[in-house]
């Protein structure tokens, strides 16, 4: 896949203004004809998309509201400029979504599982008309959204990789979910994470160092998922088609030099693996393979920025973690920002997500530069962002097509139809077949061992992500031995325990069993029709409970059940 | 959103105009076009298939198939001659003995990694775990990308017996069908319902997906369709008996030997047969750092039935110059015997050791490297993980300089820098 978009030629013909970074100090950036130059070979789409892009005017800054934080004056902002776009490219817009469709759609993007059936119900029941607005702020008020962007974090900040075999998982799982339950500001949640120093039990948040043992992989991770900048192909060469050079990359992997962290296996082998932790030393660290081969030794400079003189007796890390965390910093609210937007549409105003530079222009500059001054100026409120996207007209739009606008991926005239994630799969699974207190009472009876995956849960997710490392929530990856285990294993759709969830007593009336099946696992009512076969369907089986656990199977393995809509 | 990528262009393809065709009637679209296409004629002197061997733990090179007798650290066993001239190998392993004039021994490899699970990344994969923030396609991945037939009912790479690497960035359509153990078979291939009620559900399921397709008309439930559409032709297909090694005639059975390893090589010989491009079943055990001769001997053993079965097998049914079929480890062990323990073992050791190699078109009866008096360094002909990797690529037709995309669109060769040997072997 390219990292390119048609958008590009889209913005050229409308003339949508493209918002270039303030890369200041790149004194010797190539000339847009040198970069035209390497680029020619990189892409096999539209050349006139590649040509490299100039604003036709200078970019008008949107202007935000003055006064305490609305996130409905925000929503209003979003919504003004995603339709402008629409309008200036001539695209309809789809209509809002339905009860239905908003309810399971939120309750996955904001706490990662489908609401149970009570739950979709009492919202399809409510005739308030704030109903969404105050079901948006349950749900961020609620211990799983916290537990949700863990399970988004977790696997960037601690990749599978053998070496952390020996690394505790579960610290850093609570000390994400904590942070993002107390609405941690993200200045100071990167700030804590960048700088942590002291061992497991002490901070937690060491654990990232722990489970990225070298200068290389800090650099590029902590450059990637808080600046949205891929460097590491800076690493041994000078970035093809950016301004990255390798002094740039090693300039700010100098920040890491003196980091030194403790080796989890040694703590293993003694048996207590909290102890172990992270230090800054004076003197560049010995640790084993630390530095790559390809290390060079420069000055530390700040990404596209000054050089710094830090002296020996002073840490590395706060130093950048505050230049970083600046709310004037280029790079890190637009990199919170767009994250979030994909999070919560399926994909950004820049995409890939955490690749933002020059030549890889947003789709919408002013909006994505108008919501990063937006959430520095509130004190890079996590939950605050959240709540005014999600109160969008441009995030309540049904996903279905409309009038023409189905080839549309880029403008938001509706919402995407996305794939659930390993963990949302699981829980909502989990959830509807009643494994949830199963497996609960399950873990708490054997706690993990040396960090290693444990429990149905994390299986699951390894046995889904198949070695991947990322998942994409706009492709459906899933394959032949994913869709095996769904429809035959009878711990999941196949489960016979569970259709007793939703049939008590064998006098139960058709209607009323399938309506709780239909609430608790696609948060909606059957249609009539529906009814009436699957009434049908059930009458003529052998056993009703068989019917029943028929329905129950097909809903389970469904494209509806294990999409968002 | 991302421009489509391939994955999604050929789940469209394979779905071609079977939108609103139930799940029998896509059946028949699908069987009626796998039998219209003539088999593709291979290249000549192309192994189609691999069968890894894949022995974990790392096996001592001294105790298998490079034996010094003179060194200081030689170790219990006698070398004996082999069908190869001037090959010799070890005592424990003498059936394959009859074979060397088909296979080539690697005897010069060499490699940077000394902690297994590192050294079993490199060895499936070609690269270093973490390498650029990457994580690789391993070798059965790759040759389920390059030599895979869509059309085919089975997936193209399997694992039996072990924990293999994935498909890394290649994403999921090419990781392995994972079998725990041969004996029980696929998991999960068979319904956990009789085969008429399993029709009935799927009758529901392709209801409510062809009501949700009306609707919504994303790609994504083309993909979702056609994922399940494969699983349940795997299920129902005569290739998915494969994995049923009750169907196997009691007399094929036995010359392969007792146990997993026995079973899952069995197996292998099964999906070779209905064209399965890469198998990979793993026998574990040989992290002998004591007592490494009394377990040497009973691995060797196991080894030697099963592998030589297989290449008998391969050959009456003429499928041994299109099969290649490996025997290796992540490294080999000391030149040394420690006495860390009761009884002697060996440690670790990847700057010299061995790994075999049958079938496949090779110019059978080869030596490729040689190590010194003790087994301790590579003094001719060494081989490093990129070079057999891409020897591997050359023997299957495989095009090593291909350069894989990753999601964000960079471009990552199937094999860095190698210089592949393959020259020597065929």
């Amino acid at each position: 896949m390219k990292p390119f978009r048609l958008l590009a030629a889209f913005a050229v013909t409308l003339g949508v203004t493209i918002c270039l970074g303030d890369l200041t100090t790149a004194q010797d950036a190539p000339t847009k004809a040198d970069k035209k130059a390497k680029n020619k070979n990189k892409n096999k789409l539209d050349p006139a998309a590649q040509a490299p892009l100039r604003p036709a005017v200078p970019v008008k800054p949107i202007v935000l509201p003055s006064g305490p934080k609305d996130a409905a004056a925000l929503a209003r902002i979003i919504d003004a400029e995603v339709d402008k776009a629409l309008a200036a490219a001539k695209v309809a817009t789809s209509p809002a979504a339905t009860d239905e469709e908003f309810v399971r759609r939120v309750y996955l993007d904001v706490t990662g599982v489908i609401p149970t059936g009570e739950q979709a119900r009492a919202f399809l029941d409510s005739k308030a008309e704030d109903r969404r607005e105050k079901l948006i702020d349950d749900l961020l008020a609620s211990p799983n959204f916290g537990k949700r962007l863990a399970d988004v974090w977790f696997p960037k900040l601690f990749p599978r990789d053998s070496n952390n075999r020996f690394v505790l998982r579960d610290p850093l799982v609570k000390w994400l979910t904590d942070k993002f339950n107390a609405n941690t500001p993200w200045n100071v949640f990167v700030f804590e994470l960048v700088t942590a120093t002291g061992t497991v039990e002490e901070n937690p948040a060491v654990t990232y160092y722990l489970a990225n043992r070298s200068v290389d992989k800090l650099t590029d991770g902590i450059t990637q998922h808080f600046l949205g900048i891929q460097l590491q192909c800076a690493q041994c060469h000078n970035h093809p088609f950016t301004d990255w050079k390798q002094t740039e990359y090693w300039g700010m992997a100098e920040f890491f030099a003196r980091v030194r962290p403790d080796n989890p296996k040694n703590a293993n082998k003694g048996g207590d693996n909290t102890k172990v932790g992270v230090q800054e030393t004076a003197a560049r660290t010995k640790v084993k393979d630390f530095f790559p081969e390809s290390a060079k030794q420069v000055a530390p400079k700040f990404l596209g920025g000054a050089e710094v003189k830090i002296a020996a007796t002073e840490p590395a890390r706060p130093i950048l973690a505050r230049w970083m965390t600046a709310p004037d910093n280029p790079f890190f609210a637009k990199a919170m920002v767009n994250r979030t937007w994909a999070a919560l549409f399926g994909s950004g105003f820049v995409n890939p997500i955490d690749d933002m530079h020059d030549d890889n222009p947003a789709s919408h500059p002013a909006l994505l530069d108008a919501m990063a001054r937006d959430f520095g100026r509130n004190g890079f409120d996590v939950k605050f962002l959240y709540k005014s996207i999600l109160l969008s007209k441009a995030y309540g739009r049904t996903s279905k097509p409309a009038a023409g606008n189905d080839k549309d991926e880029a403008l938001f005239s509706h919402q995407a139809v996305k794939v659930m994630s390993p963990e949302q799969l699981f829980d909502s699974l989990a959830q509807a077949t009643g494994l949830s207190q199963q497996v609960a009472a399950r873990q708490a009876k054997n706690p993990m061992a040396k960090g290693q995956p444990s429990g149905p849960r994390d299986q699951f997710v390894n046995f889904f992500l198949a070695g991947a490392d990322a998942f994409t929530p706009t492709e459906y990856e899933a394959g032949i031995p994913q869709a095996l285990r769904l429809m035959n294993s009878r711990q999941l759709a196949g489960n016979p325990q569970a259709v007793r969830l939703y049939q008590t007593n064998a006098k139960d009336e058709p209607r009323a069993v399938l309506e709780k099946m239909f609430l608790a696992t696609l948060a909606r009512r059957p249609t009539p029709a529906e009814v009436t076969r699957l009434t049908n369907y059930v009458q003529g089986a052998g056993t009703q409970a068989e019917g029943y656990g028929d329905v129950l199977w097909a809903i389970l393995n469904s494209s509806e059940f294990t999409m968002i809509r | 959103m991302l421009p489509q990528s391939t994955r999604r262009q050929f789940a469209q393809c394979a779905a071609l105009g079977v939108g609103g065709v139930g799940l029998s009637g896509w059946l028949d679209v699908l069987a009626a076009r796998a039998q219209a296409q003539p088999a593709a004629a291979a290249a000549p002197r192309r192994a189609r298939s691999v069968v890894l061997l894949w022995m974990d733990g790392g096996p001592s090179h001294k105790d298998t198939f490079d034996l010094k007798p003179e060194s200081r650290g030689a170790g219990e066993f006698k070398p004996v001659a082999t069908s190869a001239a001037g090959v010799q190998i070890s005592e424990h392993l003498p059936k394959l003995a009859r074979h060397m004039h088909e296979g080539v021994l690697v005897r010069g490899m060499s490699t940077p990694e000394g902690a297994h699970p590192r050294a079993k990344y490199n060895l499936h994969t070609g690269y270093r775990e973490g390498q650029g923030g990457l994580v690789y396609p391993s070798l059965g991945a790759i040759a389920a990308a390059e030599l895979g037939r869509p059309e085919s009912p089975v997936p193209a790479f399997v694992s039996i017996g072990g924990r293999s690497y994935g498909s890394g960035f290649l994403g999921p359509r090419y990781q392995p069908l994972m079998v725990q153990d041969a004996a029980r078979g696929v998991e999960d291939l068979r319904a956990s319902v009789g085969e008429s009620q399993f029709g009935r559900r799927m009758g529901l399921l392709d209801e409510m997906e062809r009501a949700f397709h009306g609707e919504y008309r994303a790609p994504l439930v083309t993909d979702h369709q056609t994922t399940y559409q494969r699983a349940v032709r795997l299920m129902q297909a005569r290739e998915g008996q494969a994995f049923d090694l009750s169907k196997e005639p009691a007399a094929g059975k036995a010359k392969y030997g007792t146990g997993k390893f026995a079973e899952g090589v069995l197996m292998a010989r099964r999906l070779v047969e209905v064209g399965v491009p890469f198998v990979e079943v793993t026998l574990g055990g040989w992290d002998t750092h004591n007592d490494v001769f009394n377990r040497v001997k009973n691995l060797s053993a196991q080894v030697d039935n099963a592998t030589s079965a297989l290449l008998d097998d391969l050959r009456e049914r003429g499928l041994l110059d299109s099969t290649l079929v490996i025997w290796m480890g992540e490294f080999g062990r000391t030149p040394n015997i420690n006495t860390r323990g009761p009884v002697p073992g060996r440690d670790h050791y990847p700057r010299a050791w061995s790994l075999a190699m049958w079938g496949g078109g090779l110019r059978g009866g080869r030596v490729v490297g040689r190590t010194d008096r003790e087994g301790a360094t590579v003094e001719d002909g060494k081989v490093g993980t990129a070079d057999f990797l891409a020897t591997v690529c050359e023997l299957t037709g495989i095009d090593h300089t291909k350069k894989n995309e990753t999601p964000t669109g960079r471009p990552v060769q199937i094999v860095d820098k190698p210089k592949p040997f393959t020259s020597l072997v065929v």
